[in-house]
């Protein structure tokens, strides 16, 4: 109990101060120190946890900066690690923002409240910001082309994807700690100005790409055939008999109203015409080849069943409409039902396997 | 088929460092268009490997961790895709589908460790307060240290223990099912879109979803441009954020330069 008291006095005796005991600014922070927090900065969510989410991550990307601003006196460094170990999250893309403009403000020894103030503040829009750029656009744009080029094998695909991803992710994670540590406060008005109209924009490319990948990526079709009557239609034969037959294949068989089932000419003696499966024209007739033997050409009727197919009508409407009322659907479930992910994923599991039969109805997915 | 020993081990420093790049250091690597190649130079499949993490990266666009929300574990379903269509000749679909338990159980590991990780954050209060960096930084390495072997153990014991059990579950799945995970495994995808536009969508913004619908339509009819068809369509999405940009902030500049030249003079006053 005794050191259990002594620790919560040791972590609770900054409680109300609000200034560092040295208020002399700290010199400048140089580039290697700066780049080196560039780099801790990527482990920001190392110890991510649902109390202060990113906090002790945070405190581990920018603890050298912390510790050369703070060398001269170990009481300031440890209110300075105390009051960063507060509940902290923000985009892990964009953390180095606000690194710099915190440490800015370490590094003028502005009073504790302040820092605090600005280090809340910045949570909110960079987080938004962080997920336009990155989850929105990046991503789908670039998982887009670099998956389908893995699924047609080609092994550049993963690579590609890496390179193109981490480029960008170094060139924002180093860029923005050098541009918002030297801009320091006024880096946060720059941001605020112009934020709303960049969140939006970059809604308006990730929307419209979303729209691009409902068709591109959009592969479910309506496998299914609804048997519609039947046609009647003729098929051509040829057989070689002798010329003295050729009038037996003339009408070989009738129905009751008179439409000639088998044979060459119809119920008015005119002869029968067809398309083959090739869809060339063929007409009935018998061709004499001189040897008492002639090679008729005569029509059989076959009945064949009619079927409408599902895909071919929505097709014609409008392709892809499978997958965008798929997309409409689970729109409206997440937005205004409050689905969960986990129960739209359900629900396509049963959507597919409902959809595919169990075992009595054919698979209607194509 | 058969392991070795070394292909265990590399299924396990695979997972081991993928689950600590899911939030750390990289935030690429673990993705499965990555890990589905991995896998499958590891299985000497990589052809499948690179069908299988393609396929399981479109589901999960949109499936990220935006604003926080965790979804399913995309490092244990996607190296669970690729090792299930390697080792039990799945199609790739069905083996994405079939990778969702494991990838729901990733989920529900990610929510222990962030919990379990919470009681952590006093003892760092303590070095703070202490003024002892190298506590902070073990109490991070530590951390990470946890994910990736929770992870790694994980993934390894099904691996192990799955192909056995594995092949006798896939041989007694029927038809219908296997039809209907697969169909499903192709729908996931639609998931991830609707999570995107539920973030991004307000009332304004449904004219440019429909105008990427109607030009991809347009775009992908032409055969000579597949390849390319979603660059060229992401720079006609481009030209629209882009103009839009400009509109709103040439509008608000000047409204804000006029806000700023009136405060100057008040404060001058």
């Amino acid at each position: 109990m005794a050191s259990n008291e002594t620790t919560a006095q040791t972590v609770n005796r900054f409680e109300g101060v609000t200034h560092y005991q040295n208020l002399t600014p700290a010199p400048d922070l140089d580039q290697k120190t700066l780049n080196k927090m560039a780099w801790r900065s990527c482990f920001l969510q190392a110890s991510f946890n649902y109390e202060r989410m990113q906090s002790a991550g945070w405190l581990y990307s920018i603890l050298p900066g912390l510790e050369k601003i703070h060398a001269d006196n170990k009481e300031d460094l440890a209110l300075s690690m105390t009051h960063n170990m507060e509940f902290f999250n923000i985009h892990p893309f964009l953390v180095t923002f606000a690194m710099g403009i915190i440490l800015s403000m370490e590094q003028k020894k502005v009073d504790i409240p302040t820092i605090r103030a600005v280090r809340v503040s910045l949570m909110g829009p960079l987080g938004g910001i962080g997920d336009a750029i990155f989850w929105m656009t990046l991503v789908p744009i670039l998982a887009g082309i670099t998956s389908n080029m893995a699924i047609a094998g080609n092994i550049f695909g993963p690579i590609l994807f890496l390179i193109v991803f981490n480029i960008i992710q170094f060139a924002l994670r180093f860029g923005l700690m050098n541009w918002s540590y030297k801009m320091g406060m006024n880096a946060l008005d720059t941001l605020m100005e112009h934020m709303k109209a960049f969140t939006r924009a970059a809604s308006i490319l990730g929307v419209f790409v979303v729209g691009c990948l409902t068709v591109t990526m959009g592969g479910t079709q309506i496998n299914l055939t609804i048997p519609n009557g039947t046609t009647q239609a003729y098929v051509a034969h040829t057989a070689t008999v002798p010329t003295e037959d050729v009038s037996k294949f003339e009408v070989i068989s009738k129905d009751t109203d008179g439409t000639t089932l088998s044979g060459m000419v119809d119920a008015s003696g005119n002869p029968l015409a067809t398309t083959d499966a090739d869809g060339n024209a063929v007409t009935a007739g018998a061709t004499d080849l001189g040897n008492g033997m002639s090679e008729v050409t005569y029509m059989e009727t076959v009945t064949s069943p009619v079927n409408v197919d599902i895909a071919k009508i929505l097709d014609s409407i409008c392709p892809k409409l499978v997958p965008l009322a798929l997309v409409m659907l689970l729109y409206y479930l997440f937005s205004k039902k409050n689905f969960t992910p986990i129960k739209g994923i359900v629900l396509v599991l049963i959507i597919g396997i409902v959809g595919a039969g169990f075992g009595i109805w054919p698979s209607i997915w194509g | 088929m058969e392991y070795s020993a070394l292909q265990v081990i590399l299924v396990f420093i695979v997972t081991f460092i993928a689950a600590i790049d899911q939030f750390s250091f990289l935030e690429s690597l673990y993705q499965p268009i990555v890990t589905g190649m991995v896998i499958g130079l590891i299985l000497g499949d990589v052809q499948t490997g690179l069908i299988v993490g393609g396929t399981y990266q479109l589901m999960t666009i949109g499936n990220m961790p935006i604003g926080g929300a965790q979804p399913p574990n995309a490092v244990v379903g996607g190296i669970m895709a690729a090792i299930l269509a390697i080792t039990l000749k799945l199609d790739p679909n069905a083996a994405v589908a079939t990778a969702i338990p494991f990838s729901l159980l990733g989920q529900y590991g990610v929510t222990l460790i962030f919990t379990i990780m919470s009681p952590l954050m006093s003892k760092c209060d303590q070095y703070a307060a202490e003024a002892n960096p190298k506590g902070i930084e073990h109490i991070n390495y530590l951390s990470m240290c946890l994910l990736g072997l929770i992870f790694g153990v994980v993934v390894t014991l099904f691996f192990i223990g799955g192909q056995a059990v594995g092949s006798a579950v896939v041989a007694a799945i029927p038809k219908w099912l296997s039809n209907g995970l697969s169909a499903a495994g192709g729908m996931m995808r639609f998931v991830g879109f609707a999570i995107l536009l539920k973030f991004m969508m307000n009332r304004d913004m449904w004219g440019f979803y429909f105008m990427g619908f109607g030009l991809a339509i347009i775009v992908s009819g032409i055969s000579s441009l597949a390849t390319p068809a979603l660059l060229i369509l992401a720079l006609i999405g481009f030209g629209f954020a882009y103009w839009d940009y400009q509109q709103n902030t040439e509008l608000k500049g000047s409204v804000a330069v006029a806000a700023d030249t009136d405060g100057g003079e008040e404060d001058g006053i």
